[in-house]
């Protein structure tokens, strides 16, 4: 019986500074033993448990695409105790990783259709694992149009600024970066996401909203797109709460009988309709 | 199935021979409390006892225990192997409302997709003896409310029951099959089986208590928000003391042990009535007061668990009823809900 509690050992490949305040960073974790590598198969949406021995886990999306082989990515927000511990560590450090975990962007339901994929500030992680995964030269067919809408508070704070400005050359992606407010230096979109979503104004026909950010965005971003007749069904986001075990066993990350680490985090609307509102 | 008569005054040398092959677990007086323990060095099962203090969940789901171990080397902490592993053993004289404990939390520990390694291996090795409740201990007692029965095999290997002259024993699975050989050959006839039935219909109906525990679902599924939910937990002091004693709550926490250069990844008991429970790094707390708390353990019991697996995640051993120490009575709020 695999022991789902022990990590994979892994070692600290690179890091990545994401932003001015240097509080978000990328680590690149590459495995120790190359059959981990193999039997880590992953899909966009899904998570993982960082563990750092001596100071815990922490559950975070994986960044990078399972068409980026090699390796894994996090991009983490240093906060608490294990986070603050990675934003610490040198390349070259070993440590351990637990998953994939939860269940993933829907990428059957995906396909055929255009996506529009929302982001606000930190909370692009698995969008970007996703995004990058229909880009990919094997996969671009099998989505339609996809836009995307990214926006962070300023500048600074927007993460992935290199691939950012990759996407943006090319021609089968509607990038539209934005900041809040921007700096001397910006010549980019300035304006909150929800006012950028509504500029846009994405089609709801064939289309799928993916949304991902902080509740504030997401509060007002969801009209828009009501008003744009997303259906709720077509609107999916990504729900974080407390986890420890991620497999449901632990029992604090729990929203009415669905546990956010095993049946989610990835929900649409409609189901969440259905859950109880205590997250 | 094999059944088998016990004379009672022969129940006493199985035990002991039992015990002297393998560990045996049974209810021991300890001081004024009646708690499962090791029958050995002078320790005796009592022959006469109400029910044990704890809960006997702690045999398979401890309220410590080591996940794996670490040592530091050059480049960090690296993985050293995993926790002890389980010996076999016996649990004697469980009653049937913790042995039904089991088999809920089976459903949790043992499903399809993410097994739990450390449950499973002390569960497998385990061989449970349940002894009947040929009356209710307590009148706090309501298992027949909750889907078991003062008489209940389920999560036992083996059933005893006190027919007044001897112990029918019920060999369930193979595991207690494999003791067969220390119950003797004296088979049980129809005459000890009708006498169990008798047994068990007048031990189920002398429970006082009942409650409308599957009535109470429509209820629950209708009112996550509802003025009830702010009328129970204001007493409740958050000490978690009904989560500790309860057979089948088991949420856990996971934490960090370093000493030196060696390290263990531990899991402990946590409980759904303490703030940090659910408190993220950011300061979000989806359950933010004890309100949140209560309502999630109710509806933990009561509502997910018979969505998620069928069964009521409660066996009505009245442990939470006698241990509170502000007197929160979870039969109370069934009853109160229902007349909602």
């Amino acid at each position: 019986m695999q022991n789902p509690y022990v990590p994979i050992p892994v070692v600290v490949s690179k890091i990545i500074t994401e932003v001015d305040t240097k509080d978000i960073k990328t680590f690149r974790l590459s495995f120790l033993n190359k059959e981990d590598e193999e039997k880590f198969q992953y899909i966009p949406g899904q998570f993982a448990e960082l563990s750092v021995f001596g100071k815990g886990e922490s559950p975070i999306g994986i960044a990078s695409s399972p068409t980026q082989k090699g390796y894994i990515e996090f991009t983490v927000q240093k906060a608490g105790q294990v986070t603050s511990f990675l934003h610490e560590m040198e390349e070259g450090t070993h440590m351990g990783v637990r998953g994939p975990l939860g269940n993933s962007w829907p990428i059957e339901f995906l396909e055929g259709k255009n996506i529009v994929v929302v982001g606000g500030g930190f909370a692009f992680t698995t969008l970007r694992s996703l995004i990058n995964y229909m880009i990919h030269e094997d996969n671009r067919k099998r989505f339609g149009n996809i836009t995307v809408i990214y926006g962070a508070r300023n500048p600074g704070l927007l993460i992935y600024k290199d691939e950012l400005k990759e996407w943006e050359k090319r021609s089968d992606l509607n990038m539209n970066v934005t900041v809040d407010k921007g700096d001397a230096t910006w010549k980019g979109r300035e304006g909150f996401v929800p006012a950028v979503c509504k500029e846009v104004a994405p089609s709801s026909d064939n289309a799928v909203a993916v949304i991902c950010g902080p509740p504030i965005m997401i509060r007002f971003t969801l009209p828009v797109f009501f008003d744009l007749k997303f259906s709720k069904e077509n609107i999916l986001t990504s729900l974080e709460m407390r986890m420890k075990c991620g497999i449901g066993k632990c029992g604090r990350c729990n929203v009415g009988h669905k546990y956010v680490c095993k049946d989610g985090p990835v929900f649409s609307l409609a189901e969440l309709d259905q859950l109880t509102k205590e997250y | 199935m094999e059944k088998r008569l016990i004379k009672k005054d022969v129940l006493a040398g199985i035990i002991g021979r039992i015990a002297g092959d393998m560990n045996l677990f049974a209810p021991v007086l300890d001081e004024d409390n009646v708690l499962f323990e090791p029958v050995k060095d002078g320790n005796t099962a009592l022959a006469n006892y109400k029910n044990t203090k704890n809960a006997p969940k702690a045999f398979f789901f401890p309220r410590s225990e080591t996940l794996m171990r670490y040592a530091r080397k050059e480049k960090g902490m690296e993985f050293a192997g995993l926790g002890e592993e389980a010996g076999q053993a016996v649990l004697f004289g469980v009653r049937p409302c913790d042995a039904r404990s089991f088999a809920l939390l089976d459903l949790l520990f043992d499903q399809e997709k993410y097994k739990d390694p450390y449950y499973i291996d002390k569960r497998g090795k385990t061989t449970v003896v349940a002894m009947s409740c040929t009356k209710p201990p307590y009148s706090t007692c309501f298992c027949t409310s909750v889907g078991g029965s003062p008489t209940s095999a389920d999560g036992a290997d083996i059933l005893l029951t006190d027919l007044g002259d001897a112990y029918l024993a019920e060999f369930l699975t193979d595991k207690g099959a494999a003791l067969l050989k220390y119950f003797g050959d004296v088979k049980a006839d129809a005459a000890a089986d009708k006498k169990k039935e008798e047994i068990a219909a007048a031990s189920a109906g002398e429970i006082k208590t009942t409650i409308p525990a599957r009535e109470i679902k429509a209820f629950l599924d209708a009112n996550f928000e509802h003025p009830f939910w702010d009328t129970i937990h204001r007493k409740c002091l958050a000490c978690g003391t009904c989560t500790f004693m309860c057979p089948t709550c088991h949420c856990f926490d996971i934490q960090d042990e370093v000493k030196g250069a060696d390290g263990k990844r531990i899991r402990n008991w946590d409980s759904c009535m303490f703030p940090l429970f659910t408190k993220e790094t950011s300061g979000h707390n989806p359950r933010p007061t004890q309100k949140e708390r209560w309502r999630q353990r109710f509806m933990h019991k009561f509502r997910y668990y018979v969505d998620m697996f069928g069964p009521i995640a409660c066996v009505g051993c009245g442990r939470c009823v006698m241990s509170c120490p502000v007197n929160i009575d979870i039969r109370k709020i069934a009853q109160d809900i229902s007349k909602l």
